[in-house]
């Protein structure tokens, strides 16, 4: 008899996920309304972060390892990759130790602005989105995002995605630029990082995805059994170091740093080296 | 530096973050109810099935318990389909929560049912009680209802836990919340909130199972039960 009891009581309960539910919401609600200090951050410090850096001999800069070739795993584990290596020219060139904080996709702007890092250098495409959270230096380095796919799917342009299923990773270029140019009927499918979106792609959980046009050789080029190919291509951008609203002389300095290392062709050699593709000219910011 | 928080931007949102709870707590209680229902038949067959049935339960209890759930995920969403198993994320999901919840739970009842005194069983041995009989009318009960905090806490630890299926991009609550704050970039207030949504629904989850616990075990009972602590 006890034992019916419970089993009527665990029928019960899916139906009390709804009351659990309905007590939810207001809950959530009114915690959006409290008001909440700011968390404290290192930059909040008397001076500004570029004196800070200076005084201290280390920078803090974003490494998202899951990009190639913006940023990578070596064989041994290391970070490696284009903006990895930009990353450490800069904080040579500043004469400080480099900190790499490990971040995901996602987190780059996030792991900025809580003041985890004191500069994202992490393939972050200039847009108008990004630049009301954080500041932008002048672009180091150009990105094609294009929707890449396996051969046997028809996609010719961005009219034939209705109906497919295209996996995107969250906070990227792509994520902020494909789903507007999708047809209605468009299965956007939303992944945390690079590599699970190509996973998918790979495994076929997803028909096409979208990527830069870097990432979609590296994964053509390593899965040569899934016969993949470019699509089309959605947009070019550039992509720039970022730093915290406020920290103007740390962006001046970056200015200064972009402009010199873009003239003495530095730039152009860590670009050509991992993308094994020449660096078009630049816009100034 | 000084950051302006902007909750406003979290109420216009609000609907889709409702929406990705409600997957949450479906995926939830789902897994629980699948998961509960295998770790029931596991537990008797590791207690009274022939020897290889009993190591093969075991073998599949230690390798749950020991790797890592994402890894389980990615095993169940990315890998299967080579073997020409496709299924939706969601389904991965509901699948990958339930085989891992099933095997910690297996766990959990052989405790309780170890805890059974053995001359009840011998007890039922004497009646001609088969062992099917003997589990179902002996030892489930009460093994339940030596468990069942344990079970509660780990019901709390699956849900807290579905969070992970975001990454094989299920769409519960830390799936919107990320896909928000990375389109809105308000980061901390997506996550302050969403941590206020997931203490709704773990406090509620207990207080839902402890009515449970109350309503099976206590009620009409003289004495007060383990949960009463």
């Amino acid at each position: 008899m006890k034992r019916r009891q419970m089993l009527l009581g665990a029928a019960a309960s899916g139906a009390a996920g709804v009351a659990a539910m309905a007590a939810l919401s207001p809950i959530g609600s009114a915690s959006a309304q409290t008001p909440v200090a700011p968390p404290a951050s290192p930059a909040a410090t008397a001076g500004g972060t570029l004196d800070r850096i200076i005084k201290d001999k280390k920078i803090r800069i974003t490494a998202e390892v899951t990009s190639p070739p913006f940023g990578i795993l070596d064989k041994d584990n290391q970070p490696d990759g284009s903006e990895i290596a930009t990353a450490r020219q800069l904080a040579k060139d500043l004469g400080v130790d480099l900190e790499l904080v490990q971040v995901t996709s996602p987190q780059r702007i996030p792991a900025l602005l809580a003041g985890r890092a004191d500069v994202a250098i992490s393939s972050l495409s200039i847009t108008v989105d990004r630049a009301k959270t954080v500041m932008f230096a002048p672009p180091h380095g150009a990105l094609s995002i294009v929707v890449a796919g396996a051969k046997g799917k028809q996609i010719r342009n961005a009219a034939d995605m209705a109906g497919k299923k295209i996996g995107l990773t969250r906070a990227t270029l792509e994520e902020a630029t494909v789903p507007k140019m999708a047809p209605p009927g468009t299965n956007i499918v939303m992944f945390d990082d690079i590599a699970a979106t190509m996973q998918a792609m790979v495994s076929g959980q997803v028909d096409a995805a979208g990527m830069s046009a870097f990432a979609a050789k590296s994964v053509a080029d390593r899965n040569p059994k899934a016969n993949l190919e470019n699509k089309f291509t959605v947009t070019t951008a550039f992509y720039a170091a970022a730093v915290r609203p406020g920290d103007y002389d740390l962006l001046q300095f970056l200015r200064t740093w972009v402009f010199l290392n873009k003239n003495n062709g530095v730039l152009a050699g860590i670009y050509r080296k991992y993308t094994e593709v020449a660096l078009i000219d630049l816009p100034v910011l | 530096m000084k950051y302006v928080f902007q909750f406003g931007i979290v109420r216009d949102h609000l609907p889709e973050l409702i929406h990705g709870a409600w997957l949450t707590l479906q995926l939830s209680f789902s897994a629980f109810g699948l998961g509960f229902a295998l770790a029931v038949v596991l537990a008797f067959l590791r207690d009274a099935g022939p020897t290889p049935v009993r190591r093969a339960v075991g073998a599949y209890v230690e390798l749950v318990r020991n790797t890592p759930f994402l890894v389980q995920l990615f095993i169940i969403y990315f890998s299967l389909p080579e073997l020409g198993i496709r299924m939706e994320a969601t389904t991965a999901a509901l699948i990958g929560m339930s085989l891992n919840f099933a095997g910690y739970a297996t766990e959990i009842l052989r405790s309780g049912i170890d805890a059974v005194p053995n001359p009840q069983i011998e007890a039922g041995h004497s009646l001609g009680f088969s062992r099917l009989e003997i589990f179902r009318h002996i030892i489930v009960f009460q093994a339940l209802r030596t468990v069942y905090p344990a079970l509660a806490s780990q019901f709390v630890l699956l849900m807290l836990g579905s969070s992970i299926v975001s990454a094989i991009s299920a769409e519960e609550l830390t799936g919107i919340t990320n896909t928000l704050q990375s389109t809105t970039f308000r980061a901390f207030e997506f996550y302050f909130v969403a941590t206020g949504m997931y203490l709704a629904m773990a406090l509620g989850a207990r207080a839902l199972l402890h009515a449970v616990y109350w309503s099976a075990f206590e009620r009409g009972q003289p004495t007060r039960g383990a949960w009463a602590r």
